[in-house]
């Protein structure tokens, strides 16, 4: 019994032993520059998900760190949603790692206002006008200060329809004015086809979608800044219609039954299945779609209709920079250097060529390659006519919410347009 | 007085129950197995249906993206060490607790209350500070500490309200014979638990092994993360592939049923007629 | 048991490594999460000391208070519909009867299964268009009972307590069915010697028998329905139009979404002392009838 007794403390004390023992395996890695003059930094990217373009981002540092043998960057990589929540927590404990993806807009500005980001002008002034789009370097440029540069533009308003749908009542190609649009619409129902497939259930995509596309088209490009420099308001009649389509459209059932419980990813396999006629989403379906369709479903891409009386330029698409690396801005010395160094080897034109062959829409001046896939290189001419803002990358987050749950809200009919337009004015003024 | 027939009638009811309650609870895990073998296109198409062939390959790449080689032993050590420690201190603890009337019994308990009331979200923040403070962030105990203090309330609780109804000349008679604390904890009092330990040991080995947030923002070495985050692996920024992900939670979910099989007697093992003097 | 010096030392080794790192680890997080709700705060600037500011908002925020209202539909669902099922399958389940054990099994699998997968097969079944439900409704003449059941934001809170009542049946099952381990053989078998019948048995011995467990098993489901994460994150993420919007949700979006750290603090403590609040109820509520 005595044996017992002592077999229990020793267990209690196996266990704290092992505890200790395991975590000695665990040191925090070195930080900068070594003896030996070699620099290693840190890298948090969201290139999770294993596609063409991640696999190039990931082939790019690679190069990166075989080209250079005194400069080392460890990656490390989370999927977009919880990479925010990472950071977030990380920057509220003042530990960023030396670059880390960031997000335009309204994302990336608390960032920098808190101090934890360095400007990369010395980088872009090269780079502006030249390679890269003036205009989408802007997403990630902060009083004047450039942060970031993007890899990428999502563009998130591209219309892709079923040919042989749109054929079957009378359509030989998209409509493009928004009446036309309604008539296809109204026809198709009467064919007993579900008109458009939407997956609003994460409910960004109504907003992201659809918002951001159909009010530039009725307000013009530069209403936006106008409401949040308090020269405009949401309560103007051109928001108020805005809203307005989105509860026509859902008045005349124009969209799938189960719109609110359904994500994008869903809503594309809906449409692929020929369960709809028409899905509107952003160029990051484009590759999706390409991998999904059977040979035998001819799906096109058009630009959203012009609306009669409009303000906005119909041939822009609502788009932002996407994929921006921003440098933390206790970086000095030569870890500074390193990283700039990677930013100028990572953002070069080799890049873009890979990326644009890999079916993603780029900011930057370099030709499409010939064998493109018809589908990709229609949505790539949808998208030359400019890029418009989109809402959630310009609203400050509380806004960007109250927009998405209000259009939830417009679909089940708990919201009306107007006082959505007024819940947000309210917000803009406090 | 019951009848054959009303026993028969009765028996049949249960059943019907109790495969209804089955095949609620079975048809989740099913679709979930059958979805881990089709190909991404055959699952854009067809979401309930049978997988035309076995397309084992989601397998292979699921353990490649979700770095199962490594994370999943990383996934196997944080979880069992905390949740030896867990039964360990907490089983001691709700001994203490339960079988002595001292002052501050009943304060500590409902102490361990407080535990259960907090989202873990807003934890978050403070919970990296002060790893950050003690210096072991990025390492295994950053994980373990976590969990093991947040199992601890619900294993108190449980094993505490089932230490209580034992009846409470249990251990006089070991007194009597000389036997120490200890050895009544030991000897008498966890044998008797053995039900209860079986429900914690599982309950937080699943809270561990499923644990994300702190995972995610406490350890950043991919040499010591854990499983949960691996699994998200399969998610890119708009695209998601779902088959490589139900194989990866398929094969995520073997370490738990094995947990559960193997313990799974002990939580019906009832008390021996001998083992309680009544 | 009586108290002697040793036994005190027994006491406090016995308790000290618990509270210990329950303390270091549960409490003092906690505690630090308290002071950030007297803060404004966005996570990446200096903090700012703003009072009582945050609670003076949130008692005025009445997206918090819809949310707080859904948190006390889980509750009672949990306490209703989870604690019920799980009692009486841990009931059944615990006699002799053929295949106990593989219903045992399959009964605790929605515990483990990932929120994912719930997520994604409860949708399958809830689908407007397609979903099991409704064809199952169609296939037995129940045509007008057919619903769009998370689309629709008066049923989609009832809908995703359903499932959530569904995941942890299992998990109260499996401890119901240990403390019924803990009822003594010989006092059944005395019960039915006089002729008790097996409603009787289970009225005035079992459930008294197990009335701590039980009591336990009402303060994890109340302390659990206030913490509910998961299972909405991905089955609606609080909408439509936040139908189904919970106080962790809740919380979770104004700290991470809106970086609104202080505030967020603030509906964590909120929540803690609302639970606390219920808790206290309950005990009254309980001593009362033991009484």
């Amino acid at each position: 019994m005595v044996f017992k007794m002592k077999k229990s403390w020793s267990l209690l004390l196996l266990g704290v032993v092992l505890v200790f023992a395991l975590s000695a395996c665990g040191s925090n890695d070195s930080n900068g520059a070594s003896k030996d003059g070699k620099v290693t930094l840190t890298l948090w990217n969201a290139w999770s998900g294993d596609t063409s373009d991640t696999r190039l981002y990931n082939e790019r540092v690679k190069k990166f760190n075989d080209s250079h043998p005194d400069i080392t960057i460890k990656t490390e990589t989370t999927d977009s949603d919880n990479y925010r929540t990472k950071l977030k927590t990380r920057a509220a404990g003042k530990q960023l790692p030396d670059i880390f993806q960031v997000w335009p807009g309204s994302e990336l500005e608390p960032i920098v206002k808190g101090g934890a980001m360095a400007p990369i002008d010395s980088l872009t002034d090269d780079l502006k006008g030249k390679l890269i789009n003036e205009n989408t370097l802007k997403d990630f440029a902060v009083d004047g200060k450039q942060y970031a540069i993007p890899t990428s533009v999502s563009y998130t308003n591209l219309v892709f329809y079923d040919k042989d749908m749109i054929k079957k009542v009378g359509y030989d190609q998209f409509p493009t004015t928004y009446s036309d649009f309604k008539t296809l619409i109204k026809k198709l129902k009467a064919e007993g086809i579900t008109p458009i497939e939407l997956g609003n259930k994460p409910q960004w995509p109504l907003q992201s979608i659809y918002v951001s596309m159909i009010a530039d088209r009725i307000t013009g490009s530069d209403y936006l800044p106008k409401v949040l420099a308090g020269k405009a308001k949401f309560t103007d009649p051109g928001f108020v219609k805005a809203l307005n389509v989105v509860k026509e459209l859902n008045d005349m059932q124009a969209f799938n039954k189960d719109v609110n419980t359904i994500n994008d990813d869903q809503a594309m396999d809906n449409f692929v299945q020929g369960k709809s006629a028409i899905f509107i989403s952003g160029s990051w379906s484009t590759t999706g779609l390409l991998d999904k369709k059977s040979k035998d479903k001819h799906i096109g891409t058009a630009r959203m209709p012009a609306f009669e009386g409009g303000k906005g330029d119909p041939t822009k698409v609502s788009g932002v920079g996407a994929v921006g690396l921003g440098i933390n801005s206790n970086l000095s010395g030569a870890k500074k250097k390193a990283a700039l160094e990677f930013l100028k080897y990572f953002y070069s034109k080799d890049l873009y060529e890979d990326l644009l062959k890999a079916g993603l829409l780029i900011p930057a001046k370099v030709d499409l390659p010939k064998d493109t896939d018809p589908l990709f290189k229609e949505a790539y001419q949808a998208t030359e006519g400019g890029t418009a803002p989109v809402y959630d990358g310009v609203l400050p987050a509380e806004l960007t919410q109250t927009l998405n749950n209000g259009l939830q809200g417009i679909l089940t009919g708990s919201m009306t347009p107007e006082k959505l337009a007024k819940e947000m004015q309210s917000q803009v003024n406090q | 007085m019951e009848t054959y027939s009303n026993r028969k009638i009765k028996m049949t009811l249960i059943y019907v129950v109790l495969i209804l309650f089955a095949i609620v609870n079975a048809y989740p895990i099913l679709w979930m197995i059958l979805n881990s073998f089709k190909t991404t296109k055959e699952y854009a198409v067809d979401k309930l249906g049978l997988p035309h062939s076995l397309h084992f390959q989601n397998y292979i790449d699921a353990w490649h993206t979700a770095n199962f080689g490594e994370y999943f032993w990383n996934s196997i050590v944080v979880s069992v060490v905390a949740v030896i420690i867990t039964v360990l201190f907490g089983a001691l603890a709700a001994y203490f607790i339960a079988r002595f009337d001292f002052k501050m019994s009943k304060t500590i308990y409902n102490f361990f209350i407080f535990g259960l009331l907090v989202p873990i979200h807003a934890t978050l923040v403070p919970m990296f500070i002060l790893m950050s403070k003690l210096g072991i962030l990025n390492t295994r105990l950053s994980l373990i500490f976590p969990y093991v203090a947040f199992n601890l309330p619900i294993t108190i609780f449980l094993l505490v309200s089932f230490m209580r109804s034992f009846p409470k000349d249990i251990e006089e008679s070991a007194i009597m014979d000389g036997a120490g604390i200890l050895r009544i904890f030991w000897a008498i009092i966890l044998p008797m638990t053995r039900p209860a330990i079986a429900t914690v040991v599982i309950l937080s080995f699943i809270n561990n092994w499923n644990e994300f947030v702190f995972a995610l923002v406490l350890i950043n070495n991919p040499k010591l993360q854990t499983l949960p985050l691996g699994l998200q692996n399969f998610a890119g920024d708009h695209v998601t592939n779902y088959v490589a992900q139900f194989a990866g939670l398929t094969m995520a979910l073997v370490p738990i049923l094995i947990v559960y099989l193997l313990l799974e007697k002990e939580l019906v093992k009832g008390m021996t007629a001998g083992a309680v003097k009544g | 048991m009586k108290i002697d010096t040793k036994a005190k030392w027994g006491i406090v080794l016995g308790l000290g490594p618990a509270l210990l790192i329950y303390i270091g680890f549960a409490i003092v997080p906690i505690i630090i999460s308290f002071y950030y709700s007297f803060m404004k705060w966005d996570g990446f600037s200096p903090m700012q000391y703003v009072g009582l500011d945050n609670f003076k908002e949130l008692f005025k925020d009445q997206l918090f208070w819809h949310s707080l209202k859904n948190n006390v539909y889980v509750i009672l669902a949990s306490v209703i519909g989870q604690l019920s099922l799980a009692l009486l399958f841990a009931l059944l389940l615990n006699r002799k009867l053929k295949g106990a054990k593989f219903f045992r099994t399959i009964g605790f699998m929605p515990v483990v299964l990932s929120s994912v997968v719930v997520s994604l097969t409860w949708s399958l079944i809830y689908n407007s268009e397609d979903g099991l439900l409704n064809e199952l409704l169609r296939a037995v003449g129940l045509q007008s009972w057919t619903q769009n059941w998370l689309g629709n934001e008066h049923l989609a809170m009832i809908s995703v307590c359903v499932t959530i009542i569904w995941q942890f049946i299992g998990l109260y099952m499996i401890i119901f069915l240990a403390a019924l381990q803990n009822i003594p053989r010989e006092i059944l078998e005395a019960a039915e010697i006089d002729g008790a019948t097996e409603w009787s048995k289970t009225w005035k011995i079992i459930l008294p028998m197990m009335k701590d467990t039980i009591t336990a098993a009402l303060v994890l489901a109340i302390s659990g329905s206030l913490k509910t994460f998961d299972q909405i994150y991905v089955m609606t993420s609080g909408g439509p139009n936040h139908a189904t919007d919970v106080s962790a949700l809740y919380m979770y979006n104004k700290t991470f979404q809106s970086l609104q750290f202080g505030y967020g603090s603030a509906i964590s403590v909120f929540i803690f002392i609302f639970g606390l609040v219920l808790i206290l109820v309950l005990n009254k509520l309980i001593g009362k009838s033991a009484v």
